[in-house]
């Protein structure tokens, strides 16, 4: 058996200990450990950010960060953030915008847009988009999701 | 029935499974954990073509694994997709194969404790090989010489083929007399085309949890479009009943064609949990669901032959489709690609001729049009290459010859056919001219400097359903229960699969339509195939036209119910009822015509006929549309084509979607966006690749070298625009037709059409890569 490390972190406001592999990554310890399901599987490889999760309150792809590297740190997904007036704003938007199909990117699309309109005051639409282009979508064209974005930002600003 | 004005169905409302969505509450496969679940591992084939001699798994069993091969499985044939009649369904694969024939194909899988031990286990196995010849190319695989031979037999229902120079089927379909058609044309225009391999790249990959039942049955959760056939191949494959089969509705991760059968992992999860006697999880990773399934792509050679006024009187299509190392529905593809090519434009005389061949490459599917995307490719190339040899607009050239109402429409092949009711292409062409400003449009000649913008056009359409007046190769019918609860609520039971599209938001409008009750009133309940009757898949544009269209069928009979009891109670007879809907008291309210304030509430007569032991308010019914009306969809595009780089840009598009009544307008709104964006990436950006000298996929299963369109490759968010024809189809439900295919049928076609426009160079291979054009730029010719 692989040796295993002893971390312990904040998860969604709740201190957790817990051993986890050398090479399990932080998606995989949320979802099988935790059982927090609304971090998505999408790719495995940083590449669609269904994964999004916030480490110290920065977004990361939790498919291509070590769990262990967590260790010490806060984590939240978007389970964990329902009461944050910015992410009812934009779950809010993305509803009444059509900004949702499939709805497997939604979370990872919420949390990336949270964090950056919460650092960016006013942003254009580019840059709502650019924002966002590291989250993949194959349902909506992008359009409803920067329209539901852009919404929130302009009422916060 | 009273006409009617409608108050839920049209109107912008927020969907019901927008909430767990945005929450990230919705439960998709991948997210169902069962108590004591194992997970399963696949080992995959790294040779493009090989015997499997012998496979060694006792050091993976020594660790704990529950292991399954090629000879652990049922000997069962089967076609993953069973949506054609099964004397039309070729069938080809085993749950896991003896012989390999893509690299990437599954040959063996084992199930642990965690996903970390099943990948330590499946590690251990030793496979022995003996690699066989191979061919990645259909054109080489049809060469009598090849030495590559994928399949000696198959069968095609019942009976078992001989499979000749890979040929998997062939088809020929002919309209009039195409050599005399040619004969009285004045002009003649023709081409080759070639659209590419496309990856589905649904964001979620493909999963499935199978749980072993007490009584010897099974309970499935599994991304698919359809519950119902996939219960039904599983009870064949593993010999069950099918009332010991349960497969799970739940939420599905995107399609687009990727699960419109039973996929690959599904069986192979079934069989271990089966084995081990306990549940069992399989979710593939990206670079296993790339492996898995693609687009079908067509090399096209096509030919029109129209009179100096433009009228066409002869066409003539060659289409060549590489199917990969299975064939899942290539015999009904053919059939479609005729159709699609026959019902765009009148052509008196066509003869069209298609073959499908197998190569040891990932087996293609269905994806989004189903051969139409490819198909328009080619029309619509030809079409403008057409109207520039005559000297005609292209739009009224278009307008001359296009399909429309009392014309007749194969809505899937030459065997499901119906006639043209509702028809939107001129509104859509003339209102979409403006739109982008059509009369702006000059020449490519009349341009120069390094960046250079054109406009294109092109139109399309898809089927809605495969319902003829006469049933055809393809299986149709969808079922509903609706059933009145004691406060007037209402519960909808669907075995109709939301693709993410909104069909299950269509239907609840639908309900509260007919029943008058208020949306939020109207629950979709959880279902499975155990508690609905069959609905064959959600494919071919169908969900709303289909499946709202049982909905609605079982909603009348329910509003009958619902009057005929409030008759008892009323003492009166039920003709002499209204209904309607009380948006203060959150009910629907029925009353004696003319009479509206002797009401009584939907749920006063729910709670009575249950007080009285009357029953419940109920009804179950299976329906099917004799129609398989066209939803027609126009693209206009402005490019801008950077000459240094090559790259191309979409600055502006005008997408015009006929579906007849818009049920969920934003919905709708948002399939032509979702549609511009996969038609883009068709167009320049996608295209599995593969090493010759491996059979691998180049793009190594990362998104981001196969390129996938993010947010910053759409035009800017305000220069999309969106509008519907008025059109109402009298057969569709409240006069809906589908959409969801249309909405990217002609998408790539415009952006071609357009960067001819822009650079006076025609390109007739997809997708346009910055490579491409820049070649295509220093060669100074048609690509």
């Amino acid at each position: 058996m692989m040796e295993g490390y002893a971390i312990e972190l904040t998860v969604n406001g709740r201190r957790v200990c817990a051993e986890v592999r050398a090479d399990e990554t932080l998606l995989e310890f949320l979802r099988t450990q935790l059982r927090i399901i609304d971090a998505k599987l999408g790719c495995g490889k940083g590449d669609c950010g269904t994964c999004t999760v916030l480490l110290d309150g920065r977004p990361v792809k939790s498919c291509i960060v070590l769990a262990a590297s967590a260790d010490g740190k806060d984590v939240k997904t978007l389970s964990g953030m329902q009461e944050e007036p910015l992410i009812k704003a934009l779950q809010e938007s993305f509803v009444t915008h059509g900004a949702v199909q499939c709805g497997f990117c939604t979370p990872g699309m919420i949390l990336t847009a949270a964090s950056y309109l919460r650092e960016h005051e006013n942003p254009s639409r580019d840059d709502i988009r650019r924002a966002l282009s590291g989250n993949l979508c194959r349902c909506t064209g992008y359009k409803k999701i920067v329209d539901a974005t852009e919404a929130v930002a302009k009422r916060n600003t | 029935m009273e006409t009617r004005q409608l108050e839920v169905a049209g109107t912008r409302t927020r969907r019901k499974d927008g909430v767990a969505k945005v929450t990230g509450r919705e439960t998709f496969s991948s997210d169902v954990y069962l108590p004591g679940m194992m997970h399963a591992v696949v080992l995959r084939s790294p040779y493009p073509h090989a015997e499997v001699v012998d496979i060694d798994v006792s050091e993976a069993e020594r660790m704990g694994a529950v292991c399954l091969t090629p000879f652990d499985v049922p000997d069962i044939v089967y076609n993953e997709r069973t949506v054609s009649i099964p004397e039309k369904t070729y069938r080809d694969r085993t749950v896991l194969p003896k012989r390999v024939r893509h690299v990437g194909e599954a040959v063996a899988a084992v199930a642990h404790d965690t996903e970390e031990l099943a990948m330590q286990a499946v590690s251990k196995i030793k496979v022995q090989y003996k690699e066989l010849p191979y061919v990645l190319d259909a054109e080489e695989a049809m060469a009598e010489r090849h030495g590559a031979r994928l399949y000696d037999t198959v069968f095609l229902g019942e009976e078992s083929i001989q499979v000749k120079n890979n040929i998997a089927c062939e088809r020929s379909i002919a309209v009039g007399d195409v050599e005399d058609g040619f004969r009285r044309a004045d002009v003649t225009v023709e081409s080759e085309f070639e659209a590419q391999r496309m990856y589905h790249a649904q964001m979620e990959t493909k999963a499935a949890v199978c749980a072993p039942e007490p009584d010897g049955g099974i309970t499935v959760w599994t991304t698919t479009q359809t519950i119902h056939n996939v219960r039904q191949l599983l009870g064949q494959i593993f010999n069950l009943p099918l009332h010991k089969v349960n497969v799970k509705r739940i939420a599905l991760g995107g399609a687009f064609g990727s699960s419109i059968q039973m996929n690959s992992i599904t069986p192979i999860c079934v069989a271990l949990a089966l084995r081990a006697k306990r549940p069992v999880k399989l979710v593939t990773s990206r670079e296993e669901d790339m492996y898995d399934h693609v687009k079908y792509p067509v090399k096209f050679w096509l030919k029109f032959g129209a009179q100096k006024d433009g009228r066409l009187v002869a066409a003539h299509m060659k289409a060549l489709v590489d199917i990969g190392a299975h064939n899942i529905q290539a015999y009904p593809l053919l059939g479609c690609i005729a159709g699609w090519f026959a019902s765009l434009y009148k052509f008196p005389n066509l003869l069209f001729e298609g073959k499908a061949v197998y190569t040891n490459k990932v087996p293609a599917c269905a994806m989004q049009g189903y051969g139409n995307p490819q198909t328009n490719f080619a029309v619509e190339s030809l079409m403008d290459m057409l109207a520039e040899e005559l000297g005609i607009d292209p739009i009224q050239l278009r307008l001359m010859n296009y399909v429309g109402v009392g014309d007749e429409f194969w809505g899937q092949g030459p065997t499901v056919r119906s006639i043209i009711k509702s028809c939107g292409v001129e509104e859509m062409l003339s209102r979409g001219a403006a739109m982008i400003g059509w009369d702006r449009r000059v020449h490519p000649w009349q341009k120069s400097g390094d960046v250079v913008r054109g406009i294109g056009v092109a139109r399309g359409f898809h089927t809605s359903g495969t319902g003829g007046p006469r049933p055809g190769e393809v299986i149709d019918y969808s079922s509903a229960t609706i059933k009145v609860n004691e406060d007037g609520s209402v519960d909808l039971i669907t075995p109709v699969m939301d693709q993410g599209g909104g069909t299950w938001e269509a239907a609840a409008k639908v309900v509260a339509e007919v029943l008058k009750v208020p949306l939020d009133m109207v629950g979709i309940s959880p279902s499975d195939t155990r508690t609905t009757g069959y609905d064959v898949c959600t494919h071919a544009t169908r969900g709303v036209y289909c499946g709202v269209g049982a909905v609605l069928h079982v909603a009348e009979q329910v509003r009958q119910k619902i009057l005929e009891m409030a008759a008892r109670i009323l003492e009166q007879n039920p003709r002499d009822l209204s209904m309607e809907r009380n948006e203060e008291i959150g009910q629907a309210v029925i009353y004696p015509t003319g009479l509206p304030d002797k009401f009584i509430t939907l749920g006063e007569v729910a709670k009575t006929a249950q007080i009285k032991s009357w029953g419940t308010i109920a009804a179950t019914d299976s329906y099917r549309q004799k129609n398989c009306p066209p939803c027609f969809v126009t693209h206009f595009v402005e490019v801008e084509v950077e000459k240094k780089t090559g790259r191309v840009r979409i600055v502006r598009a005008a997408l015009l979607g006929d579906c007849g009544t818009p049920i969920n307008p934003d919905m709708v709104k948002g399939q032509l966006v979702g549609g511009l964006c996969r038609g883009l990436a068709f167009a320049l950006l996608e295209e599995t690749a593969y090493d010759k000298s491996t059979g691998r996929l180049v793009c190594g299963g990362y998104l981001t070298d196969y390129k996938l369109p993010t947010a910053c490759e759409m035009p800017a968010i305000d220069d999309i625009m969106v509008g519907f024809a008025n059109t109402y189809e009298p057969t569709g439900p409240l006069g809906a037709k589908g959409i969801g295919e249309a909405a990217l049928n002609s998408a790539a076609s415009a952006i071609v059409n357009a960067i001819y426009n822009a650079t006076g160079i025609r390109f007739k291979k997809l997708p346009v890569t910055p490579e491409r054009m820049l070649e295509a730029l220093r060669e100074g010719v048609a690509r």
